[in-house]
């Protein structure tokens, strides 16, 4: 036992430097082939929608859908403000950059889980629009692929959040440079692929097909 | 650096605009067209846009570091 550990750090002490830009390529690639094993995920969930819904639709607030798929947007945009600050080492820009994407992260979320799920069974109107949700997840297939696709968005949002504010808080220590920051890309890229998800699934819950 | 600086910042500008506007369209197309296949066609192109400006894909076989 003693003899691998003695050997693992020799091998420690002698192993060549990897360059940065060799790594970077790397954290890159694994990245973007971990992004497509989840689109195995998000692809079998969209895929379940057409199947068991077909060309209908439960009824759902239009506003809601809209409202969050905006500020789901902005979120990006934010984040997108926030990588090309610490690309051009503007500290103090890419700080409030990245709290205003988990800040419009946040809300999407309270919109989804609050309104829509209406996890605490309010109501309420405004301007005449519907504020909380009526759809059950035991709601035959309508609620169990709706709560399946939300849900599961959701829960990457909700991760994304954590992760935006763990580069925001090494953020505040100087931990990122223009020079190296494949955090804050990484997690850019992440929060953009989370959106991506959005602007298909949004369309297919709220927009397509005839509510039944 | 000041010029690539404001260029960084206006496609991300010219990107929120493109996708606010398609999205206005797809929501427009549900209510009026409610074609099936144009409101995919339209989540492809938004999809292809984010993937494009904001993901940055092309870094993935660009010789380059931060």
């Amino acid at each position: 036992m003693s003899t691998i550990t003695a050997k693992t750090s020799h091998d420690d002490v002698h192993a060549p430097e990897i360059p940065y830009a060799t790594q970077l390529r790397s954290n890159r690639l694994g990245l973007w082939l971990f992004l497509f094993s989840e689109l195995f995920l998000f692809g079998a969930l969209f895929t379940t929608r057409f199947v068991l819904w077909g060309n209908t639709r439960p009824p759902l607030s239009q506003e809601i859908g809209l409202l969050a798929t905006v500020i789901l947007l902005f979120s990006s945009f934010f984040m997108y403000r926030s990588e090309t600050a610490i690309a051009y080492g503007d500290q103090p820009k890419f700080l409030n950059n990245a709290l205003l994407a988990a800040l419009m992260g946040a809300i999407f979320f309270v919109m989804v889980v609050v309104m829509e799920w209406n996890v605490f069974r309010l109501s309420g109107e405004l301007f005449g629009i519907e504020l909380f949700g009526h759809l059950k997840p035991g709601d035959g297939v309508y609620g169990g692929v709706f709560y399946a696709m939300t849900g599961m968005h959701a829960l990457h949002v909700l991760s994304g959040i954590v992760f935006i504010l763990i580069i925001w808080w090494n953020g505040r220590r100087g931990a990122f440079t223009p020079e190296r920051h494949w955090g804050v890309e990484a997690i850019a890229i992440y929060w953009h692929y989370v959106d991506v998800v959005w602007v298909f699934f949004y369309p297919a819950l709220y927009l397509m097909g005839k509510v039944v | 650096m000041n010029d690539k600086k404001a260029a960084a910042y206006r496609l991300g500008l010219i990107t929120l605009i493109i996708l606010a506007v398609l999205t206005a369209v797809e929501f427009g197309v549900a209510i009026y067209l409610e074609s099936l296949v144009l409101l995919f066609i339209i989540a492809l192109v938004k999809a292809a846009v984010i993937i494009q400006n904001f993901m940055h894909i092309a870094r993935l076989w660009q010789e380059e570091s931060h």
